[in-house]
């Protein structure tokens, strides 16, 4: 398990990541969003002891993230930078083998094997990382990331660059890392994603402004709407409308009602209508994307 | 392990890329060509002997008391020989800066340092690894270049002269001081490299360790001073500290924040 405590970095008087506190627990996935320069690579390298917080700490399994501890801590962590970071002259194969000979695995081929394998770049292994294409790079620069087994997993943008397939694999090897009990924070700007992917959702914008499931976030900070279709002419039902939501209006052929809690209010409106006679003709949830919960936190002043 | 992977991996980019060696081949074969030239063509070109004269080298050589039992001829070129040797102190800095310069700066711009510093990997085994891959191939060419040297001392020189070459001074030349001098010049590039955003800087700062060798070299030319046996060996291990130094200090310049969050 990673946490973060009022983790706070300034750079010089500028202030990239402001208290922030946070956990990532075994066996769970957070996403870390935010628009360009919210903090999110700034907060990924202090989680991964690159980078010293101003103010707060980090703990691994309960170890205080220091100068001191930061080495032996780093052997936990799989980082996935920004930037692949591959060594160009040297081929795929030999781009992981020096890293598993500095994680110390005894018998490197193996896992080299398993990672080449679980990415499809096993055709390639004997390729000059120079050759590769962008997606490519960013497979290898995962599946170096992933080459001693880390408990921790922290992910810039894991995705940026990787064709739908293949992002779909690896949002599957993620789920299986998860099952294996690892703890992920990935940083991601698609929240598509972040709401397939992840158990939790932090977003950032120098401040953590919001940390909670995806569903409890848009609960909390959106409402959603119903859209009921009636034949004949919606306005006669809006009265009746109106008894659920103050501001249920009508949009075209639809009565449009919003309503903090869709799931369990729509039985109630829906016996409401037919009781006063109205013949429904369509009856349709509108659930607010992430999307929507994202830009209202990011957008409020 | 970890100074072995990244070792290896340094080695391993230098095979893939020989045109980084060239600098160190072309220093290594001017360190062999001029002195053949100078003590072995000149003469046999112009019929002027070494000695001729008025035996200038021969007698500046008895002076300084590095042999006396040779001919006049043998005892010129014999410090003449002698003199040339420390050209192969300067060939493994003079060539290697360039690899030394680059070997932090170059993994940052191109962004390979910062997946290496979130491994386990500590900044004295990462600096460490930096030294001795810039320093292993280039004294490998080194040594080449002086079996080449000794090859041609035995074949051109005076009777007597391939003898007298090889004595604890020259031994402890080869093995002693010129590699401590090539660990502290190239020590000292790295710090550089890890402190400047352009390798260039670098590379200029660092060779400025030739300038104290060069001055040794004049001296030892007009016989102001001879670099004895005793002198080699005591620079040699005043180097060696000088080194085990250096690597102290690189490591606490070594400054990860500033390297990945400032450097463009």
């Amino acid at each position: 398990m990673i946490a973060a405590s009022g983790l706070t970095r300034q750079f010089g008087t500028r202030t990239a990541v402001d208290d922030v506190t946070f956990d990532v627990g075994r066996g769970e996935i957070v996403a870390l969003l935010g628009p360009n320069g919210a903090g999110k690579t700034t907060t990924l390298r202090m989680l991964a002891g690159l980078i010293s917080p101003t103010r707060g700490t980090v703990t691994i399994d309960g170890v205080q993230l220091t100068r001191a501890t930061g080495d032996a801590l780093r052997s936990r962590i799989g980082f996935l930078t920004e930037s692949p970071g591959l060594w160009d002259r040297l081929s795929v194969r030999e781009n992981l083998k020096v890293y598993a000979r500095i994680h110390g695995l005894a018998d490197p081929d193996r896992p080299i094997d398993a990672a080449l394998d679980t990415f499809d770049l096993t055709p390639h292994a004997d390729a000059r990382a120079a050759e590769l294409s962008k997606g490519m790079r960013q497979k290898v620069a995962l599946a170096r990331a992933l080459l001693h087994q880390p408990a921790i997993l922290l992910l810039d943008e894991p995705t940026s660059g990787l064709d739908p397939e293949i992002t779909r694999g690896v949002r599957h090897l993620l789920d299986e890392r998860r099952a294996a009990g690892c703890s992920i924070l990935l940083s991601t700007h698609n929240l598509d994603e972040a709401e397939r992917l992840a158990d939790r959702v932090a977003v950032l914008q120098v401040g953590l402004l919001a940390l909670d499931r995806p569903a409890a976030l848009r609960q909390r900070l959106t409402t959603g709407r119903l859209l009921v279709r009636v034949a004949g002419h919606p306005a006669s039902h809006l009265e009746t409308a109106r008894r659920f939501a103050a501001a249920a209006a009508v949009d075209g052929p639809h009565l449009v009602i919003p309503l903090e809690h869709l799931e369990q209010q729509t039985p109630a409106i829906v016996a409401a209508l037919v009781a006063a006679g109205a013949e429904l003709l369509e009856v349709r949830p509108e659930i607010p994307a992430l999307e929507d919960v994202y830009l209202r936190l990011v957008n409020e002043p | 392990m970890r100074v072995r992977a990244l070792l290896a991996k340094e080695l391993l980019d230098l095979t893939r890329n020989p045109g980084a060696l060239v600098p160190v081949a072309l220093v290594t074969a001017v360190s062999l060509v001029v002195p053949l030239i100078v003590i072995v063509m000149v003469p046999a070109v112009t019929g002027r002997p070494l000695a001729d004269g008025g035996g200038g080298f021969a007698e500046t050589a008895r002076l300084l008391g590095i042999v006396t039992s040779l001919s006049d001829e043998a005892v010129a070129q014999l410090f003449l020989f002698q003199q040339f040797l420390l050209l192969f102190l300067v060939t493994p800095i003079t060539g290697a800066m360039s690899l030394a310069a680059h070997a932090v700066v170059g993994e940052k711009q191109a962004r390979t340092l910062e997946p290496l510093l979130a491994t386990p990997i500590t900044t004295l085994e990462l600096l460490v690894a930096k030294v001795l891959g810039a320093l292993i191939p280039t004294l490998a060419i080194s040594a080449g270049g002086l079996v080449l040297y000794f090859a041609g001392i035995a074949a051109f020189g005076e009777p007597g002269v391939f003898a007298q070459m090889f004595n604890a001074r020259t031994i402890l030349l080869i093995v002693v001081l010129g590699p401590a001098a090539a660990l502290v010049s190239l020590q000292a590039a790295i710090i550089i490299s890890s402190r400047v955003n352009d390798p260039r800087t670098a590379q200029q700062f660092g060779v400025l360790i030739i300038l104290p060798l060069t001055a040794v070299f004049v001296a030892q030319f007009t016989g102001s001073w001879w670099l004895s046996t005793s002198w080699v060996l005591l620079i040699g291990l005043g180097l060696v500290l000088a080194w085990v130094l250096l690597v102290l200090f690189s490591v606490a310049l070594f400054e990860r924040e500033t390297i990945l969050t400032r450097w463009r």
